[in-house]
Parts: structure tokens; sequence; C-alpha cells
């Protein structure tokens, strides 16, 4: 037996019991359909009905190179293409964090809570691919579910947009980078803060409150930043990107070097 | 006959108190150990300690070869263990509950999925096989983990109290289950349980454990030979011996003590020996002897014993 075809085994069996959760799978599939589905509908068209001659002002406060791709547009294109093609795209990001921390919570902390980690820690495979599959456990799901979320969204966002610009304006260079790059980046990040939190944790309801009060600020920033991101590059979302890799990384190398069986089962 | 388990001034702390203090205990391939002892006497940490999820403080220990510390995974692989809490995902069906644990350990899933439906069917729960846990009774979750245990064939089972929380049919059937796996298939167990009269049918040998440390470990007539001297027979006399049977008892060679009992009497002889020589005599007194049935100690004779000469 490979320790991968182990790790896979860990993951189909993770991820056959959060299927099975009704109070998981629900917040997993409604906040990405109200977030990437029914928001961009209600903005899009609120962005069409309204006359975009402020836009033009406003864009001119911003650095050229940021502005330009708006202000190169016809005008009929600018409010449209400015809320749908870039002022939404920090906010997709809650959907992969909120999700893989979710999954977290219950992938660690939730094993507790349902006694089954010690039937885990009694299986031959390796403490460090355990962790590792139900790292991947959280984190595949996490990101296969945003990734939907982002086609359903270029779907609703060029459908709505398209009376106004006629072609396909989603995703921009922009979008494609938060999408490959930084939101599986703070999907990573997520998991990292509640591998640490689970460790604390005996339930999964409280993972999730604990690491809530370090991802909820996250989320604040991700929402209150969203017009600022606008003022990012496609290279200052790259180098943002690295940087959450980077914490993100550590936090999970680091939370997979304490878990331990050990370490765990003394807690047990 | 190989050794299975081997422990060696195994150790293990949590916090400044030993849950584990310097045990050492050898059980033989085939044997069914009994592993007794009250609640917090060390024997979980005992057995998360042979499969290498816990570190020992101090000593060592050996499964079938292979030491926990180093070679878990290898221990872990030819090791079955029912914990005291089945530990079933409650969002999986019981045939979920051993397949997929089943396909961690590197089984075929069509092979896991057939073993796991004659085990089901096996401990009477075939019926439920494609239910979810969530809703079984204690004792319904002890049989699927009990499945879960011997679906891989282990060649060594840790069974923490493998009954409680099971009806008096079902107990009887995972009984004789246990029974058969160490007769028949010739597996080592290591039982840990309170119902004593279950440990005495099944296992050959007890170990008592008293916080952590080892009080004492030996087949329960051993045990008893330390306790007490001589054997214990029950003479049926058709009635409560008189005193001047009594007398007779007390004055016969090799009788080193006899008691009134309902149907006759209770006396402690020497040896086996002694017991043809003693209804001899009787007879010799025209007292009637209708039966006679030597009582060897049995473990929950001994453990009480134990208890009793630890407090003492």
């Amino acid at each position: 037996m490979s320790t991968s075809s182990a790790m896979r085994a860990v993951i189909v069996k993770d991820v056959t019991a959060v299927r099975r959760s009704k109070a998981i799978v629900l917040p997993m599939l409604i906040v990405p359909f109200l977030l990437l589905v029914v928001l961009p509908v209600f903005i899009g068209l609120a962005a069409k009905t309204v006359r975009s001659t402020s836009v033009v002002s406003f864009m001119q406060n911003l650095p050229h190179s940021v502005a330009r791709p708006i202000l190169d547009l016809p005008p009929r294109e600018q409010l449209v293409v400015l809320v749908l093609g870039y002022l939404l795209a920090p906010l997709f990001l809650i959907v992969p964090l909120m999700l893989s921390s979710v999954l977290a919570a219950d992938a660690f902390a939730g094993e507790k809570e349902r006694r089954t980690l010690e039937t885990m820690l009694l299986l031959p495979i390796a403490d460090g691919p355990l962790f590792y599959a139900k790292v991947l456990a959280a984190f595949l799901p996490a990101m296969a579910i945003s990734w939907v979320g982002f086609i359903l969204y270029a779907i609703v966002a060029n459908s709505v947009g398209w009376s106004s610009t006629h072609r396909v304006f989603v995703p921009t260079s922009l979008w494609l980078v938060v999408i490959f790059w930084v939101g599986p980046a703070v999907a990573a990040l997520g998991l990292g803060v509640m591998v640490r939190v689970s460790a604390r944790a005996r339930t999964a309801q409280e993972a999730n409150q604990l690491g809530g009060a370090v991802i909820l600020p996250l989320i604040f920033l991700a929402v209150g930043q969203s017009a600022g991101l606008l003022l990012v590059t496609v290279p200052i979302a790259l180098g943002i990107g690295a940087v959450i890799w980077v914490v993100a990384v550590w936090l999970v190398v680091r939370g997979g070097r304490r878990f331990t069986r050990d370490r765990i089962a003394e807690r047990l | 006959m190989a050794t299975a388990i081997v422990a060696r001034d195994l150790t293990r702390r949590f916090g400044a108190e030993p849950a584990v203090d310097g045990l050492t205990l050898d059980v033989e391939s085939g044997e069914v150990l009994a592993l007794l002892g009250p609640n917090g006497a060390g024997k979980t940490t005992t057995i998360r300690l042979l499969n290498g999820v816990l570190r020992p403080d101090a000593g060592s220990s050996l499964v079938l070869g292979f030491d926990p510390v180093t070679q878990g995974d290898e221990v872990r692989r030819r090791s079955g263990v029912l914990t005291e809490n089945a530990g079933l995902d409650d969002r999986l069906t019981a045939l979920e509950n051993l397949v997929l644990y089943a396909r961690i350990r590197g089984m075929d899933g069509g092979v896991a999925s057939r073993r796991g439906g004659e085990l089901l069917e096996r401990l009477g729960m075939s019926g439920r096989a494609d239910q979810l846990v969530q809703g079984f009774s204690t004792g319904q979750r002890k049989r699927v983990a009990l499945a879960r245990a011997l679906l891989h064939d282990p060649d060594v089972l840790f069974l923490d109290e493998p009954t409680s929380g099971l009806d008096p049919e079902a107990t009887r059937e995972v009984v004789h289950l246990i029974a058969n796996l160490a007769s028949e298939h010739g597996r080592t167990v290591l039982l840990c349980t309170h119902f004593l009269s279950e440990a005495n049918r099944l296992s050959h040998r007890m170990a008592v454990l008293h916080r952590g440390r080892l009080q004492a470990v030996g087949r329960p007539e051993e045990l008893g030979a330390e306790l007490w001297r001589g054997l214990a027979v029950d003479l049926d006399l058709g009635g409560t011996a008189d005193e001047h049977t009594l007398a007779i008892l007390r004055t016969a060679r090799g009788v080193l003590a006899a008691e009134p009992a309902l149907d006759g009497a209770r006396v402690r002889v020497d040896d086996r020996e002694t017991i043809p020589v003693l209804v001899a005599t009787l007879v010799a007194h025209e007292v009637k002897v209708f039966g006679t049935v030597p009582r060897p100690p049995t473990v929950e004779v001994v453990y009480f014993a134990l208890q009793e000469r630890r407090t003492r």
C-alpha cells in the first residue's frame, strides 16, 4: 500500500462524510451562490441603470496604469466592467477562505468531536501523510467549489453586461490571478489558521468560533479593500498572493509538525 | 509458541501522574489475555502504547516483533483495535464505516465490501449495513466497530470493552466470536473488560492493573494458589453438613478447612488427589456423597481477592 493511495483513501473518506452533512453542505453552496450569482446579477443590473459620468472623474484619481483599462473602454461599458470585472474580484476571495475554514474545522476539530480521531490514529498511515491528506480533503473541495462558482460568476457577469459590452469581459487578467493564485493562497491561509485553532478546540463549532476571530477580520479587510484593490495591478496581485502563500504554507507546515499521534492522543 | 506482545518497563505519564508505570508483560501468540482493573488503571493507555499511538516515557515494547514507536504502521497494519467508544462516523453507513477505513489500510474496495458484509451478517447487523450509523444503539455501534476491527484479518486484536452495551444475545454471539478467533484462527487477543465472567470464559491468563502498575499476571489458578493454599471442592451431601460430618471432614488427611454449604460442605484440600480419599473416608463413616465438584479459582474470585489484598 503506497502512501499516496492511503492519502487518497483518507480524502475519499472525509469528502464522503462531509457530503452527508447538511449543516456543512448547505452553507458551502448557499454562500458562494449568493456571492457569485445573486450579488453580481443585482449589482450588474444596477450598474447598467446608473449613468456612468462619475466613473471618469473617479478613475482619473487613480494611477494611470490602473485606470487606463477602464477609461479606454466606451463610456457605456465603463461602469459594468468596473463593477463586474474589477470591483467584485476581491469579494470572490471570501469563498475559498470560508469553504476551506469550514472544511478544515470539520476535518480536525470535527473528528475530535465525533470521537473518530482515535480510529484514524489506529490506521497504518504515518502522521505526516495523515495530516496532509486531511488538509487536502479540505483544500481540494474548497477550491473545486470556488472555481465552479467562478465559472457561474463569469457566465452571469458576461450575460448581465452583454447588452452594454457585446463581448466577454470576465475573466480579466486580474481575475485570473485572483482565481488561480490569490484564491488558493487564501484557502490555504484559512486552512493553516483552522489547523492551529482545531488543535485547541473540542468541537468543530468551537473551532469555527475561535477561527472566526482570526478569519472574520480578514473577510472584512477583503470587503473593505474591494475598492482599494482596484489599485492593484497584476504584478502587485501576484506579489500579494505570494505573501499570503508564504504565511499559509508556514502555518500549515507548522501545524503538520505539531500533528503527532502522541500529542493528539494525550488530549483524547 | 512465539511471543506476540512484549512489554518491558513500559511507562507513560500524563503530567506527573503515571498512567502506565513500569509494565512488564508477555502475551503469547494465540493467547487471550484479560487485562483487568478499575477505571483509570491504565488499560486504554496500554493499548495506545502498544499500537504506537502514544509514545512511552520509558521502557519498550514489541508487537509481532515490531517496535510500535519506530514501526507503528507495521504494528497497526497487523492489529485490530476495538476502542471503548466505537469511534464510528455517524455520517457514514455501517458498511461505509468498514469499507472506507479498510481502503485506508490498503484493502481493495470490492474485497472490503464483501468481507464487511459477511462480518456484519455474522454480527447480526446485515439488515442495517446500508443505514447511516446515526441513531444506532450502543450495542449496534459496538458490533459494527468489532466488524471493522476484524475486517483486515489482524493477527493481534485489542478489544476494549467489547460487550459493554450489548444485549444478552449479542453478548453471547460476540463472546463466541472472540473465543473462535483465538481457538480456531490462532489470533492473539488482549481483552480489556469489566465483565469478569466474560474474561473467565475467554481468557487463558489475566493481568490486573492498578494505577498503571501491574498487580498480578497469570492463570487464575496460579494466582489463586498464591492467594490461598489448596483447592476448593464442593461436596454434595444431599443437605447441609451437620457438625458430625464437618468434624470428620476437618480431621481427614489433606483437608485444610471445611465449611457447611446448602447442599453439603465446601472444603479446601491440599490437592486433587485428596478428593477420592476424602470421599472414601466419608463413605466409611456412612455419610452419603452424591457428588464432588472441584472449584478452581475464577477470574472474578481472584480479581476481587487481589483488590481486597491491596486495600488491606
